[in-house]
């Protein structure tokens, strides 16, 4: 059967591997059946589909300069995603997309890039790093800060040794509280903290936030006191509800916006004076 | 060119469009209310209290199949009607609310679940003597493939497309003074209290305890937003029979606390008044700037609906007499 032209179609995909990230997240790699890349930029993200089990929107973790391989990093919230989690390779699942804008590339090209994660953040976030390791001349500095809750729950433990190892990227992560039996030996406190820690040139500098909802406004007012001001100089992706992805059900929108076709990345200014957008 | 229609031109109309539409006509219920329902013959009930249900329920019903998927990824889409709907008796008001949903849905990326309802359909108008007293509707522009127009004097009929000049063919033409005794200019679709509410709400002069207490009164049937002829918003459920998952959308309301609770357990809409602010801004504001249209049509049916009298209409009344008080 060939798939038909609907919006609300899933094209089939094949698990090739699962691996664990931490006890609630795994890391999942897939690629279409037919063969084709996914064809998404950084900050996309696929409406993941399990008959029986409807939809849910996940961001896609690698970069496109990666191949036709791609990667999405689950947290288990619930039935869809209790579900996948029991998937073994070989399993077909379906998606949809790429949806969404993605990050602004072209007004990052060139800048000292500020590349701020909370949570499950980082999964979206690591398909733009990977980005700017694959092309590295297109940017002047990549600073990376990573804030989760405890030491078990970071993800990419891997990809963070190596960006910490890696000459091109300047990696800091934090978390909020170690637990008494752990042998964690780094960085604590909230993410804002990190922040104070860098040189910045701020006139040449932009930054891109992902996180949970609490830590939009800690972070801007940090980064508005270290000169990040005016327009177009701090991007964030948004979470909501998304039941089609496509600006037609109406779950995720802002106002006048519509989070999953409008975003899920903005421009601060875009949002900032929308009632319950931060 | 305007036509007149005797008794039975009009049902040789019916018959014609029946051929190659599933006809659906206004008729009357036992309480006195008017509902769509498929034509069996006999004369529609033009004139009357406007349509119960929301026409647009045609092209977006309450449960819609959205499509059919296997255990080997393989998706089956449903087939169209077999014949395209004609909607007749439609006031200006009904397709301003068609007019609505079809911007929305149809705009890119286009909605095939909704075009394939909507693909074909004809939709006849009623203007004229309509009205449930019998008083004047406003005349209709291209929002319609064909006007009936109830003058004193009998029916008349002006088409607006091709297809309705065509199914009027053979029919007598009336003279255009057959008009005069009507009043046809055309109204505003937004009554003046709700133009007034929207600008408030704008310039962001509502106080919140406003919001708070028309929320306390809000008992979350969401009666409002499933009456309403341009909501739009769904959800969707899976059904699964053996290796066969049945994918279906269905009306969601916006004043239900669920609609956007993500599973994080964060909630944009987590208190009822801010999603008794959303239900009348989003309509009022933020489809303006979105389509450059209210995405309310001034139907009444909330109001009819809501069993706690906070629908589009006396929540309006009830904003610009507050904002007055606190103005002054
Ligand atoms: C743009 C975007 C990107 C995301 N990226 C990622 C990612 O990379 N990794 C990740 O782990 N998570 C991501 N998420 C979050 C992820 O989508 C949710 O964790 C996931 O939807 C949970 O699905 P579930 O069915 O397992 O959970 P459940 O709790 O079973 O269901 C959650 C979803 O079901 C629906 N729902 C829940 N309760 C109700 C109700 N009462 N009535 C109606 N509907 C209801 C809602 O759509 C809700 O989002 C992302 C979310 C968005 C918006
Ligand atoms: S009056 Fe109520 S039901 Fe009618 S269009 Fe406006 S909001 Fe919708
Ligand atoms: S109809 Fe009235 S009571 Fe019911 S959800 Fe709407 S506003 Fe609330
Ligand atoms: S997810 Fe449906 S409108 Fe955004």
């Amino acid at each position: 059967m060939t798939a038909p032209a609907s919006l609300y179609a899933p094209r089939p995909c094949r698990l090739l591997t699962v691996s664990g990230l931490t006890p609630q997240e795994k890391l999942f790699r897939l690629q279409l059946v037919d063969g084709s890349s996914l064809g998404h930029q950084p900050g996309q993200f696929i409406q993941l589909s399990i008959p029986g089990l409807t939809e849910a929107p996940i961001s896609v973790a690698n970069s496109p300069t990666r191949g036709t391989v791609f990667e999405l990093a689950v947290r288990r919230a619930g039935r869809l995603t209790g579900a996948l989690h029991k998937l073994a390779p070989g399993a077909l699942i379906g998606i949809r997309g790429p949806f969404g804008r993605p990050f602004q590339l072209d007004a990052l090209r060139g800048k000292q890039l500020l590349l701020i994660a909370g949570g499950c953040g980082l999964a979206p976030l690591r398909s733009l790093i990977q980005y700017c390791q694959d092309r590295p001349e297109e940017f002047a500095a990549v600073h990376i800060l990573y804030g989760a809750r405890s030491p078990a729950d970071l993800l990419f433990k891997d990809d963070l040794a190596a960006w910490q190892r890696s000459e091109r990227l300047d990696c800091r992560y934090t978390v909020d509280r170690i637990p008494a039996d752990s042998c964690y030996d780094g960085e604590t406190g909230l993410l804002p903290r990190l922040l104070s820690q860098l040189e910045l040139d701020p006139a040449n500098c932009s930054a891109v936030l992902v996180g949970p909802p609490p830590m939009y406004r800690p972070v801007i007012a940090e980064l508005r006191r270290l000169g990040l001001s005016g327009e177009r100089r701090i991007m964030l992706s948004l979470e909501r509800q998304m039941r089609c992805g496509v600006g037609k059900c109406g779950h995720c929108s802002i106002e006048h916006l519509t989070c999953c076709s409008d975003g899920p990345v903005f421009w601060l200014e875009e949002v900032e004076a929308l009632r319950g957008a931060l | 060119m305007l036509k007149r229609l005797e008794e039975k031109d009009f049902l040789c109309l019916l018959e014609r469009i029946a051929e190659r539409w599933q006809l659906l006509v206004p008729q009357r219920m036992s309480d006195g209310s008017r509902l769509l329902l498929p034509w069996q013959g006999g004369l529609p009930v033009l004139a009357g209290p406007p349509l119960q249900r929301k026409p647009t329920e045609v092209f977006f019903p309450q449960l819609e199949l959205l499509l059919e998927l296997d255990d080997a990824g393989g998706v089956a889409l449903p087939n169209p009607p077999e014949k395209p709907p004609a909607l007749l008796g439609l006031d200006h008001l009904d397709l301003a609310g068609i007019a609505f949903l079809d911007r929305f849905f149809l705009s890119p990326p286009t909605d095939d679940a909704y075009l394939r309802r909507r693909r074909g359909a004809l939709l006849v108008g009623v203007s004229g003597l309509a009205g449930a007293q019998g008083e004047t509707l406003p005349p209709l522009e291209g929002e319609c493939d064909l006007e009936l127009i109830l003058a004193p004097d009998g029916l008349l009929a002006h088409p607006h497309t091709a297809r309705g000049t065509e199914l009027l063919e053979g029919f007598a033409e009336a003279a255009p003074d057959k008009l005069a005794a009507l009043d046809r200019n055309a109204t505003e679709l937004l009554p003046e209290i709700l133009l007034k509410a929207a600008r408030l709400l704008q310039e962001e002069r509502v106080p919140e305890d406003f919001w708070e207490e028309i929320a306390a009164r809000c008992i979350a049937c969401g009666g409002c937003n499933f009456a309403c002829p341009t909501c739009s918003c769904f959800g969707v459920q899976d059904r699964t029979f053996g290796k066969r998952t049945e994918r279906s959308r269905l009306w969601d309301s916006c004043q239900l606390d669920a609609f956007m609770r993500e599973a994080s357990g964060h909630n944009p809409l987590g208190t009822e008044t801010l999603r008794t602010r959303r239900r009348i801004y989003h309509k009022l504001v933020a489809d303006p700037l979105r389509w450059g249209e209210p995405g309310c049509v001034a139907c009444g049916r909330c109001d009819r609906a809501c069993p706690t009298g906070i629908g589009m209409f006396a929540l309006c009344e009830e904003l610009v007499r507050t904002c007055d008080r606190h103005g002054s």
